[in-house]
């Protein structure tokens, strides 16, 4: 047995130690860690007295192992009641059988050091290399489904890795040595290029990012991405460099028609001596064409994104600029006159017209501006004139009114002068008689154009009269009451019949005008056989356009004939009859001033009928 | 003096705080550079005007192209001009969180923009209003969805 001091030291030695002694394998000496494994009291028991946390595996070898007197040797032998639970402790347990003086078998010696720590380590291990194995299957999976081919190169630029889609696109075998025959699988046009840039990123510890044409199994050069990135743990120099190599051709020869397309735009664009140019979706501008910028003797830069608002004519530019972003915000198509500033100064107009268009790579817009300068000027010339000759219808008119003004009083007077001198004068001559009663019928009809060449011009100033809603009945009343000793004279009946529309908006004064001229006209050239019979009758048409129709039994005209049309000033049909040739026309003016026109459907001998048309048909006002 | 403007797409989206820090680093950075300008951002659109003296604005303009934060950085214009039309740094864009906006100091929202002032030519005045509609949409009052298609190009080769 050991000395007390020695003992002492086993007792807290840090690992479990305990002797069991004689066949029937008592405990004898155990110490505070062994004490844990299997219990406080347990010196003097026998190991099936008190088996405590030692598993039965080793319970069962015990006795075996004293029988044999060989030393035995259990690893991460679990220890604890639960099969695995949380307190489970593992120990490395050595057996150790010791021999008394004699040399026979007198016990075991049981050394058992808890290595928990370590197999938790150990199965954590074991559970990452599973992890491990399943990720390292799935790259594998990934790397040799995805459609671009993966690959590993050395610093040295040997390829180590190639993806098996590689084999498959270049149709080279598993066997071939990579990085011999990648380069000559490249373009020759493209091959040193390539090289150069890997080479350079290799030396510089950075990734490359490039394009080459491979040649495919099938001998066809495919244009192909290849980008790849250095792997680097600091602070050593890059590993490797991983990359990927994508097919590119489609989206190549795309771009390049796309390249193609824009640049014969841009000659056809650039020949054409019309300003041109495109804007991103933003409304910042891209592009002017040659012409502009011979035109603004600007350069593209100097133009800048927005600078041609800057050609504009200075008190345009403003309102130029709001409309430009409103069109960008709505998409609206941007449509202008204005004035340009050529490189000598001077502004010229010119139509500027910008449409959006989507041409595949998202919207642009494309504008044209078309110099329109000698159209503006003789619009410009023709505006002169019109404002020339309205100037002077205008003061013709005035003269008119001032004139036949001027000279209706003189006739009176002359009238009253001949009047007197009829009375007081005797004449013998019957021929006489015969003068006297033509200068007096002169007299008569020189008043009466005079009255209506003043009329005439009345009216036109009228035109812009206001309107109210007319009582037709009451209005064509009091007309006929203003003619009524001529209908007396004559004979004549007037019939009215406005029931269909009896109202009419329109200004009295204009309606007054139209009705008089129409109905006295119709007492004039009545037929010398027979009494007038005049019928006034309002109606709708079928699109509710108010008409008036006077119907007379009168002489008739001639309503298509080219020499004496009927609307004409001082055009007149029957010489035989009284008048001034100023009515109809009158009508015509004051109709179709107020958007209406007027029809006439005449047979000679039999009647005339005249349509008034109030107004446009509804809808096209 | 003189003033560029780029337009610009943020590699990741950017947070309220992130937007914050950029226009603390702006200010900070750029006073002392005697740089002042303007910034829009919504859903991962920039757009930048900045001015100042000519020797100060191309480093600054070299260093934010190099920038790792965004991308696709189209230099619209690098004109010289007479006067600052942005004495102050400002930033409007889409607040993430509306309700901590008004914490954030020298923000606008898109819809608050004040009228540009004279000082900008016309050209450049419409060109800040395209920029702003390119970030913000055509209605500013609403975040805006873009569509990008293909990276913008450069057409003048």
């Amino acid at each position: 047995m050991p000395a007390p001091r020695f003992e002492q030291l086993l007792r807290r030695l840090q690992a479990g130690v305990a002797t069991l002694e004689g066949p029937e394998l008592r405990y004898g000496f155990v110490n505070e860690q062994m004490q844990v494994l299997v219990g406080a009291n347990a010196e003097g028991r026998t190991l099936t007295e008190q088996p405590g946390l030692l598993p039965t595996a080793l319970l069962e070898v015990l006795p075996k192992v004293y029988e044999a007197g060989t030393p035995y040797t259990a690893r991460a032998c679990a220890c604890g009641p639960a099969a695995d639970g949380p307190d489970r402790r593992y120990f490395d347990v050595m057996v150790d059988p010791y021999a008394d003086e004699a040399g026979e078998p007198a016990g075991l010696l049981l050394l058992a050091v808890d290595v928990s720590e370590q197999e938790a380590t150990r199965q954590r291990a074991h559970e990452l290399a599973l992890t491990t194995r399943q990720l390292d299957a799935r790259l594998r999976v990934l790397t040799e489904t995805a459609p671009l081919f993966t690959y590993t190169m050395s610093p040295e630029g040997e390829v180590t890795y190639v993806s098996p889609q590689w084999y498959r696109f270049t149709g080279q075998p598993e066997t071939a040595d990579l990085t011999a025959i990648w380069p000559l699988l490249v373009h020759p046009d493209d091959r040193l290029r390539v090289l150069f840039e890997s080479d350079t990123a290799r030396r510089t510890g950075t990734g490359w990012n490039y394009e080459y044409r491979l040649r495919r199994y099938d001998g066809q050069y495919r244009w192909m991405l290849s980008r790849a990135l250095p792997e680097v743990h600091p602070p050593d120099q890059p590993v490797a460099w991983h990359g990927a190599l994508t097919e590119v051709h489609l989206q190549r020869e795309l771009s390049e028609a796309r390249r193609r397309g824009e640049a014969e735009l841009r000659f056809l664009a650039d020949s054409i001596p019309e300003l041109v140019w495109t804007t991103s979706a933003e409304g910042l501008v891209e592009y002017y064409n040659h012409y502009t910028k011979s035109y603004s003797g600007l350069t593209t830069e100097e133009l800048g994104p927005t600078g041609w608002v800057g050609l504009l004519y200075p008190e345009e530019q403003a309102a130029a600029a709001r409309r430009w972003v409103q069109s960008v915000a709505s998409g609206e198509d941007f449509e202008g006159e204005y004035r340009l500033r050529r490189a000598d100064g001077v502004y010229r107009w010119h139509t500027i017209r910008a449409r959006r268009l989507n041409d595949g790579s998202g919207p642009r817009w494309f504008g044209a501006g078309s110099d329109v300068e000698e159209q503006h000027r003789l619009r410009q010339v023709l505006q002169t004139q019109y404002d020339e000759l309205a100037r002077a219808h205008h003061n013709l008119d005035t003269f008119v009114y001032a004139a036949s003004h001027d000279l209706r009083q003189p006739t009176l007077n002359l009238r009253g002068l001949f009047e007197e001198l009829s009375r007081s004068v005797r004449f013998t001559d019957p021929e006489q008689a015969l003068m006297l009663r033509m200068v007096d019928t002169a007299l008569t009809h020189l008043d009466g154009t005079l009255a209506d060449l003043a009329a005439t011009v009345q009216t036109q100033r009228q035109q812009q009269e206001p309107v109210e809603v007319l009582d037709l009945a009451l209005g064509l009343e009091e007309i006929l009451l203003g003619l009524r000793p001529q209908i007396v004279l004559q004979g004549a009946s007037v019939e009215i019949d406005v029931q269909e529309a009896p109202g009419l908006l329109y200004s009295r004064a204009n309606f007054r005008s139209v009705v008089h001229n129409l109905v006295s006209n119709a007492l004039k050239f009545a037929h010398p056989m027979r009494p007038p019979q005049v019928l006034l009758r309002s109606y709708l048409t079928a699109q509710g356009q108010p008409v008036l129709e006077v119907r007379d039994n009168g002489l008739g005209m001639h309503v298509d004939d080219p020499h004496n049309p009927a609307f004409r000033l001082f055009s007149r049909q029957h010489t035989e009859v009284e008048g001034t040739g100023v009515g109809l026309y009158l009508v015509q003016r004051i109709v179709t001033s107020q958007g209406g026109h007027v029809e006439a459907d005449s047979t000679p001998g039999v009647g005339t009928t005249f349509r008034v048309f109030w107004a446009a048909p509804t809808g096209l006002e | 003096m003189k003033h560029i403007v780029y337009l610009s797409r943020a590699v990741r989206p950017m947070t309220d705080t992130d937007l914050q820090a950029l226009l603390d680093q702006s200010r900070h950075d750029n006073v002392r550079h005697g740089i002042t300008g303007v910034l829009f951002y919504s859903h991962g659109n920039i757009a930048q005007l900045f001015e100042g003296p000519a020797e100060m604005v191309d480093p600054l303009f070299d260093r934010i192209s190099r920038d790792g934060r965004h991308s696709h950085v189209r230099k619209l214009v690098d004109t010289p001009i007479a006067a600052r039309s942005f004495p102050t740094w400002s930033m409007a864009f889409h607040p993430l969180e509306p309700s901590g906006f008004t914490a954030l100091e020298n923000f606008l929202l898109p819809h608050q923009l004040p009228p540009l002032p004279p000082s900008l030519t016309i050209a450049d005045a419409l060109l800040v209003e395209l920029v702003q509609l390119a970030v913000f949409g055509p209605d500013p009052t609403q975040p805006f969805e873009h569509r990008h298609s293909d990276p913008p190009r450069t057409l003048d080769a």
